[in-house]
Protein backbone atom coordinates (compact mmCIF):
# COMPACT_ATOMS: atom_id res chain seq x y z
CA UNK A 1 0.00 0.00 0.00
CA UNK A 2 2.53 2.57 0.62
CA UNK A 3 4.56 1.75 -2.27
CA UNK A 4 1.68 2.24 -4.09
CA UNK A 5 0.55 5.57 -2.34
CA UNK A 6 4.49 6.16 -3.36
CA UNK A 7 4.11 5.52 -6.66
CA UNK A 8 1.61 7.72 -6.78
CA UNK A 9 3.48 10.45 -5.41
CA UNK A 10 6.06 9.84 -7.84
CA UNK A 11 3.72 9.89 -10.54
CA UNK A 12 1.72 13.58 -9.45
CA UNK A 13 5.84 14.85 -9.05
CA UNK A 14 6.74 13.71 -12.15
CA UNK A 15 3.90 16.27 -13.19
CA UNK A 16 3.61 18.96 -11.22
CA UNK A 17 7.11 19.11 -9.34
CA UNK A 18 5.46 19.45 -6.15
CA UNK A 19 8.20 17.49 -4.01
CA UNK A 20 10.36 20.60 -4.83
CA UNK A 21 7.60 22.91 -4.06
CA UNK A 22 7.47 21.61 -0.58
CA UNK A 23 10.77 21.50 -0.10
CA UNK A 24 11.55 25.13 -0.76
CA UNK A 25 8.12 26.01 1.14
CA UNK A 26 8.95 24.37 4.16
CA UNK A 27 12.55 24.25 4.50
CA UNK A 28 13.52 27.95 4.34
CA UNK A 29 15.96 28.99 6.74
CA UNK A 30 14.84 31.02 9.28
CA UNK A 31 16.38 33.06 12.48
CA UNK A 32 15.65 30.98 15.45
CA UNK A 33 16.43 34.47 18.17
CA UNK A 34 12.75 36.74 17.96
CA UNK A 35 11.19 34.03 16.39
CA UNK A 36 7.72 34.49 18.27
CA UNK A 37 8.11 38.49 17.19
CA UNK A 38 7.80 36.66 13.34
CA UNK A 39 4.63 34.90 14.33
CA UNK A 40 2.57 38.09 13.69
CA UNK A 41 2.75 37.80 9.80
CA UNK A 42 1.51 34.45 9.67
CA UNK A 43 -1.19 34.85 12.51
CA UNK A 44 -2.09 38.11 10.28
CA UNK A 45 -2.21 35.63 7.03
CA UNK A 46 -4.61 33.26 9.33
CA UNK A 47 -7.14 35.44 10.69
CA UNK A 48 -7.65 37.10 6.83
CA UNK A 49 -8.24 33.53 5.91
CA UNK A 50 -10.86 33.00 8.59
CA UNK A 51 -12.34 36.42 7.19
CA UNK A 52 -12.56 34.54 4.21
CA UNK A 53 -13.99 31.39 4.86
CA UNK A 54 -16.75 32.84 7.16
CA UNK A 55 -17.34 35.87 4.59
CA UNK A 56 -17.91 33.15 1.67
CA UNK A 57 -20.41 31.47 4.22
CA UNK A 58 -22.21 34.95 5.04
CA UNK A 59 -22.78 35.52 1.71
CA UNK A 60 -25.16 32.11 1.58
CA UNK A 61 -27.82 34.08 3.51
CA UNK A 62 -27.10 37.60 3.71
CA UNK A 63 -28.93 39.89 1.85
CA UNK A 64 -27.45 42.73 0.62
CA UNK A 65 -30.53 45.17 0.32
CA UNK A 66 -32.18 48.27 2.12
CA UNK A 67 -35.44 46.37 2.42
CA UNK A 68 -33.78 42.65 3.76
CA UNK A 69 -30.30 43.29 4.57
CA UNK A 70 -31.51 44.10 8.68
CA UNK A 71 -34.08 41.31 8.01
CA UNK A 72 -31.29 38.48 6.81
CA UNK A 73 -28.97 38.73 9.60
CA UNK A 74 -32.15 39.29 12.16
CA UNK A 75 -33.15 35.80 10.84
CA UNK A 76 -29.63 34.70 11.30
CA UNK A 77 -29.70 36.38 14.65
CA UNK A 78 -33.22 34.56 16.17
CA UNK A 79 -33.35 31.69 14.13
CA UNK A 80 -29.70 30.21 13.62
CA UNK A 81 -27.37 29.65 16.41
CA UNK A 82 -24.62 28.06 14.09
CA UNK A 83 -24.84 31.10 11.80
CA UNK A 84 -24.75 33.78 14.66
CA UNK A 85 -21.27 32.01 15.34
CA UNK A 86 -20.23 32.23 11.87
CA UNK A 87 -20.94 35.74 11.82
CA UNK A 88 -19.55 36.11 15.02
CA UNK A 89 -16.02 34.87 14.28
CA UNK A 90 -16.78 37.29 11.17
CA UNK A 91 -16.67 40.38 13.18
CA UNK A 92 -14.37 39.34 16.15
CA UNK A 93 -11.65 37.46 13.79
CA UNK A 94 -11.82 41.24 11.87
CA UNK A 95 -11.20 43.25 15.22
CA UNK A 96 -8.02 40.81 16.18
CA UNK A 97 -6.74 41.38 12.59
CA UNK A 98 -6.80 45.10 13.07
CA UNK A 99 -4.75 44.77 16.11
CA UNK A 100 -2.51 42.34 14.84
CA UNK A 101 -2.00 43.31 11.62
CA UNK A 102 -1.03 46.67 13.02
CA UNK A 103 1.22 45.05 15.58
CA UNK A 104 2.95 42.96 12.75
CA UNK A 105 3.56 46.31 11.11
CA UNK A 106 5.42 47.82 14.49
CA UNK A 107 7.45 45.16 14.93
CA UNK A 108 8.48 45.30 11.13
CA UNK A 109 9.17 48.93 11.61
CA UNK A 110 10.85 48.40 14.54
CA UNK A 111 13.22 46.03 13.40
CA UNK A 112 14.07 48.29 9.97
CA UNK A 113 13.29 45.02 8.27
CA UNK A 114 12.12 47.23 5.53
CA UNK A 115 15.31 48.19 4.25
CA UNK A 116 16.70 47.03 0.73
CA UNK A 117 16.30 45.19 -0.58
CA UNK A 118 12.86 44.82 0.99
CA UNK A 119 11.41 47.54 0.43
CA UNK A 120 8.63 46.04 -1.58
CA UNK A 121 7.61 43.81 0.96
CA UNK A 122 7.23 47.20 3.06
CA UNK A 123 5.13 48.68 0.38
CA UNK A 124 2.80 45.79 -0.33
CA UNK A 125 2.45 45.32 3.39
CA UNK A 126 1.04 49.27 3.47
CA UNK A 127 -0.85 48.25 0.73
CA UNK A 128 -2.50 44.81 2.55
CA UNK A 129 -3.08 47.25 5.94
CA UNK A 130 -4.96 50.13 3.51
CA UNK A 131 -7.06 47.31 2.20
CA UNK A 132 -7.81 45.70 5.44
CA UNK A 133 -8.68 48.93 6.95
CA UNK A 134 -10.99 49.50 3.70
CA UNK A 135 -12.66 45.61 4.41
CA UNK A 136 -13.28 46.67 8.19
CA UNK A 137 -14.91 49.80 6.97
CA UNK A 138 -17.02 48.36 4.16
CA UNK A 139 -18.12 45.34 6.22
CA UNK A 140 -19.18 47.76 8.97
CA UNK A 141 -21.98 49.37 6.09
CA UNK A 142 -23.37 45.86 5.45
CA UNK A 143 -25.70 44.90 8.47
CA UNK A 144 -28.04 48.10 7.67
CA UNK A 145 -28.84 48.63 11.78
CA UNK A 146 -28.28 51.85 12.92
CA UNK A 147 -25.02 51.60 14.13
CA UNK A 148 -24.23 50.47 10.17
CA UNK A 149 -26.59 53.11 8.53
CA UNK A 150 -24.76 56.04 10.33
CA UNK A 151 -21.17 54.80 9.70
CA UNK A 152 -22.17 54.36 6.15
CA UNK A 153 -23.32 57.84 5.89
CA UNK A 154 -20.49 59.72 8.01
CA UNK A 155 -17.87 57.54 5.86
CA UNK A 156 -18.95 58.17 2.61
CA UNK A 157 -19.54 61.58 3.68
CA UNK A 158 -15.75 62.22 4.37
CA UNK A 159 -14.68 62.48 0.69
CA UNK A 160 -17.41 65.15 0.23
CA UNK A 161 -14.30 67.58 2.10
CA UNK A 162 -12.05 66.76 -0.91
CA UNK A 163 -11.31 69.95 -2.35
CA UNK A 164 -13.38 70.17 -5.99
CA UNK A 165 -14.18 67.32 -6.92
CA UNK A 166 -15.43 66.39 -2.91
CA UNK A 167 -19.41 65.77 -4.39
CA UNK A 168 -18.72 63.97 -7.07
CA UNK A 169 -16.78 61.34 -5.08
CA UNK A 170 -19.35 61.07 -2.33
CA UNK A 171 -21.90 60.76 -4.75
CA UNK A 172 -19.81 57.65 -6.71
CA UNK A 173 -19.51 55.76 -3.83
CA UNK A 174 -23.26 56.44 -2.37
CA UNK A 175 -24.51 55.95 -6.08
CA UNK A 176 -26.87 59.56 -5.19
CA UNK A 177 -26.72 61.79 -3.04
CA UNK A 178 -27.68 60.73 -0.23
CA UNK A 179 -27.56 57.12 1.54
CA UNK A 180 -29.15 54.51 0.07
CA UNK A 181 -30.00 51.19 -1.93
CA UNK A 182 -27.22 51.61 -4.43
CA UNK A 183 -24.60 52.57 -1.38
CA UNK A 184 -25.41 49.51 0.26
CA UNK A 185 -25.39 47.61 -3.54
CA UNK A 186 -21.88 49.05 -4.04
CA UNK A 187 -20.21 48.75 -0.60
CA UNK A 188 -21.27 44.93 -0.73
CA UNK A 189 -19.85 44.55 -4.22
CA UNK A 190 -16.42 46.48 -3.01
CA UNK A 191 -16.36 44.64 0.40
CA UNK A 192 -17.00 41.11 -1.09
CA UNK A 193 -15.27 41.21 -4.64
CA UNK A 194 -13.43 44.83 -5.50
CA UNK A 195 -11.43 45.05 -2.18
CA UNK A 196 -10.27 41.09 -1.84
CA UNK A 197 -9.44 40.90 -5.68
CA UNK A 198 -6.68 43.43 -4.70
CA UNK A 199 -5.93 41.47 -1.78
CA UNK A 200 -5.15 38.13 -2.36
CA UNK A 201 -3.07 38.37 -5.13
CA UNK A 202 -1.00 41.35 -2.87
CA UNK A 203 -1.04 38.60 -0.43
CA UNK A 204 0.76 36.43 -2.96
CA UNK A 205 3.42 39.26 -4.34
CA UNK A 206 3.99 40.24 0.00
CA UNK A 207 4.77 36.38 0.86
CA UNK A 208 6.42 36.01 -3.07
CA UNK A 209 9.05 38.84 -1.69
CA UNK A 210 9.53 37.46 1.61
CA UNK A 211 10.57 34.05 0.28
CA UNK A 212 12.60 35.73 -2.35
CA UNK A 213 14.89 37.68 -0.13
CA UNK A 214 14.63 35.54 3.08
CA UNK A 215 14.34 36.07 6.63
CA UNK A 216 16.92 38.35 7.70
CA UNK A 217 15.76 38.69 11.62
CA UNK A 218 16.13 41.66 13.20
CA UNK A 219 19.32 43.10 15.08
CA UNK A 220 19.16 40.87 18.08
CA UNK A 221 20.32 38.42 15.60
CA UNK A 222 23.34 40.00 14.63
CA UNK A 223 24.44 42.38 17.87
CA UNK A 224 28.35 41.90 18.49
CA UNK A 225 29.07 39.84 15.72
CA UNK A 226 30.77 41.89 13.64
CA UNK A 227 31.38 44.96 12.66
CA UNK A 228 31.33 46.86 9.42
CA UNK A 229 33.64 49.56 8.02
CA UNK A 230 30.77 51.66 9.04
CA UNK A 231 30.89 50.38 12.38
CA UNK A 232 27.68 48.62 11.63
CA UNK A 233 27.42 45.18 13.57
CA UNK A 234 27.18 42.78 11.18
CA UNK A 235 28.39 39.31 10.97
CA UNK A 236 29.23 37.35 8.10
CA UNK A 237 27.41 34.81 6.04
CA UNK A 238 27.81 31.38 8.04
CA UNK A 239 29.44 29.35 5.21
CA UNK A 240 26.65 26.32 6.02
CA UNK A 241 23.65 28.37 4.80
CA UNK A 242 24.74 31.23 2.34
CA UNK A 243 21.74 33.36 2.10
CA UNK A 244 21.33 35.97 -0.83
CA UNK A 245 20.91 38.91 -1.34
CA UNK A 246 23.69 41.25 0.56
CA UNK A 247 23.13 42.64 3.82
CA UNK A 248 23.18 45.46 4.46
CA UNK A 249 22.69 47.57 1.87
CA UNK A 250 26.64 48.85 2.01
CA UNK A 251 28.90 48.30 -1.00
CA UNK A 252 30.88 45.95 0.46
CA UNK A 253 31.74 42.45 -0.28
CA UNK A 254 32.54 41.32 3.06
CA UNK A 255 28.83 42.58 4.24
CA UNK A 256 26.81 39.42 3.26
CA UNK A 257 24.90 38.08 6.18
CA UNK A 258 22.21 36.20 7.25
CA UNK A 259 21.06 35.45 10.77
CA UNK A 260 24.11 33.80 13.13
CA UNK A 261 21.35 31.04 13.95
CA UNK A 262 19.14 29.95 11.68
CA UNK A 263 16.41 26.46 11.73
CA UNK A 264 14.11 24.97 8.93
CA UNK A 265 10.60 27.04 8.60
CA UNK A 266 9.21 23.52 9.29
CA UNK A 267 8.24 22.48 11.55
CA UNK A 268 10.36 25.10 13.89
CA UNK A 269 8.81 28.95 13.16
CA UNK A 270 5.73 26.91 11.96
CA UNK A 271 5.21 25.37 15.47
CA UNK A 272 5.44 28.65 16.79
CA UNK A 273 3.36 30.13 14.19
CA UNK A 274 0.74 27.71 14.92
CA UNK A 275 0.61 28.27 18.61
CA UNK A 276 -0.35 31.84 18.45
CA UNK A 277 -2.67 31.23 15.02
CA UNK A 278 -4.42 28.46 17.25
CA UNK A 279 -4.60 30.64 20.59
CA UNK A 280 -6.24 33.93 18.38
CA UNK A 281 -8.41 31.44 16.94
CA UNK A 282 -9.94 30.15 20.08
CA UNK A 283 -9.84 33.49 21.47
CA UNK A 284 -11.98 34.47 18.57
CA UNK A 285 -14.48 31.49 18.81
CA UNK A 286 -14.79 31.99 22.34
CA UNK A 287 -15.94 35.95 21.47
CA UNK A 288 -17.83 34.72 18.97
CA UNK A 289 -19.84 32.39 21.31
CA UNK A 290 -19.45 34.51 24.13
CA UNK A 291 -20.41 37.90 22.98
CA UNK A 292 -21.36 37.60 18.83
CA UNK A 293 -21.91 40.17 16.62
CA UNK A 294 -24.24 42.54 17.77
CA UNK A 295 -27.33 43.37 15.71
CA UNK A 296 -28.97 46.85 16.58
CA UNK A 297 -32.56 47.92 15.76
CA UNK A 298 -32.86 48.82 11.52
CA UNK A 299 -31.55 52.09 9.86
CA UNK A 300 -33.75 55.01 10.71
CA UNK A 301 -32.43 58.09 9.76
CA UNK A 302 -35.25 60.08 10.82
CA UNK A 303 -34.10 59.16 14.25
CA UNK A 304 -33.91 62.31 16.77
CA UNK A 305 -32.72 60.22 20.00
CA UNK A 306 -29.67 57.58 18.59
CA UNK A 307 -26.33 58.56 19.09
CA UNK A 308 -24.03 57.18 16.25
CA UNK A 309 -20.96 55.63 17.73
CA UNK A 310 -18.25 54.63 15.95
CA UNK A 311 -16.59 51.40 15.13
CA UNK A 312 -13.30 51.42 17.48
CA UNK A 313 -11.03 51.35 14.70
CA UNK A 314 -12.98 54.57 13.56
CA UNK A 315 -12.23 56.42 17.06
CA UNK A 316 -9.18 58.53 16.08
CA UNK A 317 -10.57 59.46 12.99
CA UNK A 318 -13.75 60.14 14.57
CA UNK A 319 -11.54 62.20 16.95
CA UNK A 320 -10.71 63.87 15.02
CA UNK A 321 -13.76 64.98 13.61
CA UNK A 322 -14.62 66.17 16.87
CA UNK A 323 -11.48 68.64 17.41
CA UNK A 324 -10.87 69.96 13.82
CA UNK A 325 -12.74 73.36 13.45
CA UNK A 326 -14.51 74.12 10.36
CA UNK A 327 -12.68 75.81 8.84
CA UNK A 328 -10.18 72.88 8.37
CA UNK A 329 -12.25 69.95 7.62
CA UNK A 330 -10.29 68.38 4.82
CA UNK A 331 -7.73 68.50 7.65
CA UNK A 332 -9.63 65.32 8.22
CA UNK A 333 -8.56 63.90 4.76
CA UNK A 334 -5.29 65.25 4.73
CA UNK A 335 -3.86 63.57 8.32
CA UNK A 336 -4.41 59.90 7.25
CA UNK A 337 -3.48 60.36 3.26
CA UNK A 338 -0.58 61.99 4.37
CA UNK A 339 0.17 59.09 7.21
CA UNK A 340 -0.24 56.19 4.44
CA UNK A 341 2.21 58.36 2.49
CA UNK A 342 4.58 58.64 4.50
CA UNK A 343 4.37 54.71 5.40
CA UNK A 344 4.76 54.10 1.56
CA UNK A 345 8.22 56.40 1.42
CA UNK A 346 9.67 54.98 4.47
CA UNK A 347 11.96 52.77 3.13
CA UNK A 348 13.10 55.46 0.80
CA UNK A 349 13.55 58.24 3.33
CA UNK A 350 15.23 55.45 6.12
CA UNK A 351 17.92 54.08 3.44
CA UNK A 352 21.12 53.41 5.90
CA UNK A 353 22.29 50.02 6.44
CA UNK A 354 21.76 50.41 10.39
CA UNK A 355 18.74 48.43 12.03
CA UNK A 356 19.25 48.77 15.44
CA UNK A 357 15.83 50.61 16.71
CA UNK A 358 17.72 52.63 19.02
CA UNK A 359 20.28 53.62 16.81
CA UNK A 360 17.96 55.44 14.28
CA UNK A 361 15.68 57.73 16.10
CA UNK A 362 15.91 59.80 13.10
CA UNK A 363 12.76 57.24 12.11
CA UNK A 364 11.65 55.76 15.72
CA UNK A 365 10.91 58.96 17.27
CA UNK A 366 8.40 60.60 14.43
CA UNK A 367 6.76 57.06 14.64
CA UNK A 368 6.81 57.21 18.18
CA UNK A 369 5.39 60.14 18.14
CA UNK A 370 2.90 58.51 15.18
CA UNK A 371 1.50 55.90 17.43
CA UNK A 372 1.14 58.39 20.58
CA UNK A 373 -1.20 60.33 18.23
CA UNK A 374 -3.18 57.77 17.15
CA UNK A 375 -3.10 56.21 21.02
CA UNK A 376 -4.26 59.86 22.07
CA UNK A 377 -6.85 60.53 19.73
CA UNK A 378 -8.25 56.90 20.21
CA UNK A 379 -8.41 57.84 24.75
CA UNK A 380 -10.32 61.34 23.80
CA UNK A 381 -12.71 59.69 21.34
CA UNK A 382 -13.50 56.45 23.91
CA UNK A 383 -13.62 59.15 26.98
CA UNK A 384 -16.26 61.19 24.68
CA UNK A 385 -18.07 58.67 23.48
CA UNK A 386 -18.08 56.40 26.76
CA UNK A 387 -18.34 58.98 29.33
CA UNK A 388 -14.84 57.51 30.46
CA UNK B 1 20.16 38.62 -45.15
CA UNK B 2 18.03 40.39 -47.52
CA UNK B 3 17.88 43.66 -47.46
CA UNK B 4 15.07 45.50 -45.87
CA UNK B 5 13.35 48.49 -46.15
CA UNK B 6 13.45 50.63 -43.33
CA UNK B 7 10.15 52.35 -43.35
CA UNK B 8 8.67 48.83 -43.27
CA UNK B 9 7.40 46.69 -40.05
CA UNK B 10 9.10 44.02 -39.53
CA UNK B 11 7.25 40.67 -38.44
CA UNK B 12 8.70 40.88 -35.31
CA UNK B 13 7.35 45.11 -34.79
CA UNK B 14 4.04 43.89 -36.73
CA UNK B 15 3.60 41.47 -34.16
CA UNK B 16 4.40 43.57 -31.44
CA UNK B 17 2.29 46.27 -32.87
CA UNK B 18 -0.75 43.40 -33.32
CA UNK B 19 -0.55 42.37 -29.39
CA UNK B 20 -0.83 46.18 -28.51
CA UNK B 21 -3.38 46.90 -30.41
CA UNK B 22 -5.51 44.10 -29.47
CA UNK B 23 -4.98 44.44 -25.49
CA UNK B 24 -5.86 48.52 -26.46
CA UNK B 25 -9.13 46.92 -28.12
CA UNK B 26 -10.29 44.64 -25.40
CA UNK B 27 -9.51 47.42 -22.50
CA UNK B 28 -11.42 50.27 -24.53
CA UNK B 29 -13.90 48.10 -24.84
CA UNK B 30 -14.96 46.60 -21.37
CA UNK B 31 -13.60 50.28 -20.07
CA UNK B 32 -16.12 52.50 -21.75
CA UNK B 33 -19.16 50.54 -20.46
CA UNK B 34 -17.92 50.13 -17.05
CA UNK B 35 -16.64 53.53 -16.85
CA UNK B 36 -20.24 54.44 -17.96
CA UNK B 37 -22.18 51.84 -15.49
CA UNK B 38 -19.79 53.10 -12.52
CA UNK B 39 -21.09 57.22 -13.69
CA UNK B 40 -24.47 56.47 -14.48
CA UNK B 41 -25.78 57.34 -10.94
CA UNK B 42 -24.31 60.21 -10.78
CA UNK B 43 -26.67 61.76 -13.73
CA UNK B 44 -30.35 60.64 -12.70
CA UNK B 45 -32.11 63.10 -12.18
CA UNK B 46 -33.90 62.80 -8.54
CA UNK B 47 -37.89 62.60 -8.98
CA UNK B 48 -39.20 65.29 -7.35
CA UNK B 49 -41.71 64.08 -4.96
CA UNK B 50 -44.20 66.20 -2.59
CA UNK B 51 -45.51 64.18 0.57
CA UNK B 52 -47.82 66.16 3.42
CA UNK B 53 -46.22 66.19 7.08
CA UNK B 54 -49.28 66.99 8.48
CA UNK B 55 -51.34 69.82 10.24
CA UNK B 56 -49.07 72.56 11.83
CA UNK B 57 -51.81 74.30 13.35
CA UNK B 58 -50.76 72.85 17.17
CA UNK B 59 -47.14 73.68 17.01
CA UNK B 60 -46.41 75.84 19.57
CA UNK B 61 -44.21 78.98 19.07
CA UNK B 62 -40.51 79.28 19.44
CA UNK B 63 -40.67 75.48 20.08
CA UNK B 64 -39.11 72.95 17.08
CA UNK B 65 -41.45 70.62 16.31
CA UNK B 66 -40.71 67.02 15.15
CA UNK B 67 -42.83 65.51 12.55
CA UNK B 68 -41.66 62.32 10.46
CA UNK B 69 -42.58 61.98 6.61
CA UNK B 70 -42.25 58.84 4.66
CA UNK B 71 -40.30 59.12 1.36
CA UNK B 72 -39.52 56.68 -1.79
CA UNK B 73 -36.65 55.20 -0.96
CA UNK B 74 -34.92 56.23 -4.32
CA UNK B 75 -34.06 54.04 -7.43
CA UNK B 76 -35.68 51.08 -7.69
CA UNK B 77 -36.88 49.69 -4.28
CA UNK B 78 -40.51 50.43 -3.47
CA UNK B 79 -40.13 50.71 -0.01
CA UNK B 80 -40.33 54.09 1.92
CA UNK B 81 -38.18 55.72 4.44
CA UNK B 82 -38.99 57.67 7.24
CA UNK B 83 -37.13 61.41 7.50
CA UNK B 84 -37.38 63.70 9.81
CA UNK B 85 -38.55 67.23 9.79
CA UNK B 86 -38.21 69.67 12.60
CA UNK B 87 -41.11 72.60 12.63
CA UNK B 88 -40.10 75.83 13.54
CA UNK B 89 -42.37 79.03 13.97
CA UNK B 90 -41.81 82.20 15.39
CA UNK B 91 -44.31 84.63 14.81
CA UNK B 92 -45.58 84.27 11.37
CA UNK B 93 -42.63 82.95 9.44
CA UNK B 94 -42.52 78.77 9.44
CA UNK B 95 -39.39 77.40 9.22
CA UNK B 96 -38.85 73.21 8.28
CA UNK B 97 -35.57 72.45 9.09
CA UNK B 98 -34.21 68.52 8.17
CA UNK B 99 -32.27 66.67 11.36
CA UNK B 100 -29.18 66.00 8.87
CA UNK B 101 -26.05 68.10 9.86
CA UNK B 102 -24.25 69.39 7.87
CA UNK B 103 -21.15 68.76 9.06
CA UNK B 104 -20.97 64.66 8.66
CA UNK B 105 -25.09 64.38 8.05
CA UNK B 106 -25.80 62.76 11.51
CA UNK B 107 -28.71 62.73 12.62
CA UNK B 108 -29.18 66.21 15.09
CA UNK B 109 -32.00 66.80 17.92
CA UNK B 110 -33.52 69.49 19.39
CA UNK B 111 -32.23 70.03 22.92
CA UNK B 112 -34.74 71.90 24.96
CA UNK B 113 -32.29 72.21 27.71
CA UNK B 114 -29.50 73.97 25.52
CA UNK B 115 -32.12 75.50 23.77
CA UNK B 116 -30.53 74.16 20.68
CA UNK B 117 -30.01 71.69 18.16
CA UNK B 118 -27.55 69.42 19.15
CA UNK B 119 -25.36 66.59 17.04
CA UNK B 120 -24.61 64.11 18.95
CA UNK B 121 -22.19 62.77 16.49
CA UNK B 122 -19.25 65.76 16.80
CA UNK B 123 -20.80 67.74 18.66
CA UNK B 124 -22.51 70.78 16.29
CA UNK B 125 -24.61 73.04 17.77
CA UNK B 126 -27.33 75.09 15.72
CA UNK B 127 -29.60 77.38 17.27
CA UNK B 128 -33.71 77.58 16.52
CA UNK B 129 -33.20 79.90 13.37
CA UNK B 130 -30.93 77.04 12.15
CA UNK B 131 -27.91 78.75 12.26
CA UNK B 132 -24.69 76.94 12.64
CA UNK B 133 -23.15 78.41 15.67
CA UNK B 134 -20.76 75.70 17.72
CA UNK B 135 -18.58 72.92 17.12
CA UNK B 136 -17.74 71.86 13.43
CA UNK B 137 -20.48 72.42 11.54
CA UNK B 138 -19.60 74.53 8.16
CA UNK B 139 -23.06 75.61 7.37
CA UNK B 140 -26.63 76.40 8.43
CA UNK B 141 -29.07 73.42 9.57
CA UNK B 142 -30.67 72.33 6.12
CA UNK B 143 -34.13 73.19 5.29
CA UNK B 144 -37.01 71.24 3.35
CA UNK B 145 -38.23 72.86 0.70
CA UNK B 146 -42.23 73.26 1.33
CA UNK B 147 -45.49 74.85 1.38
CA UNK B 148 -48.15 75.16 3.46
CA UNK B 149 -51.84 75.34 2.32
CA UNK B 150 -53.76 76.71 5.63
CA UNK B 151 -52.42 74.69 8.24
CA UNK B 152 -50.91 71.55 6.60
CA UNK B 153 -47.42 71.01 5.57
CA UNK B 154 -46.03 69.69 2.30
CA UNK B 155 -42.03 69.06 1.95
CA UNK B 156 -40.61 68.07 -1.22
CA UNK B 157 -37.38 65.40 -0.99
CA UNK B 158 -34.79 68.12 -1.01
CA UNK B 159 -32.91 70.93 0.42
CA UNK B 160 -33.32 74.47 -0.35
CA UNK B 161 -29.28 74.79 -0.37
CA UNK B 162 -27.19 71.68 -0.97
CA UNK B 163 -25.40 70.12 1.36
Amino acid sequence: MGRRLGAAYDWFDERTAIRSLLRKGLYEAVPVRGAWFYTLGSATLVLILLQLITGIFLTLLFVPSVTEAWQSLNYLKEHDAFGSIVRGIHLWSAYILLFVIGLHMVRTFFSGSYKRPRELNWVTGVGLFVLVLGMAITGAFLPWDQAAYWTAVVVTNIPYYTPFIGSFIRALWRGADTVGPITLSRTFGIHVWLLPAILFPLIGAHLALLRKHGEFGSYINYRGAYKSREGVDVPPAPAQRPIEPPYPAAPSEELWAAPLQTEDFYPHQTFKDGIVSAALVVVVFILAVAIGAPLEAIADPATTSYTPVPEWFFLPLDELLVLVPQQLIPLVLVLPTGGVLLLLALPFIDRGPERNPFERPAVMVPGAFAVLFVVILTLLGSGRLFNL
Amino acid sequence: MAHRDPRRLSRRQFGILGTQVSGAVVAVLLGIPIIGFLLSPLFRQQQAVWRKVGDIAGVPDGEPTKFEVAFPQDVWTTAEENLAVYVVKSGANTRVFSNVCTHMQCPVRWDPALHQFLCPCHGGLYDINGLNVGGPPPKPLPQYVHRIDGTTLFVENRFTEEI
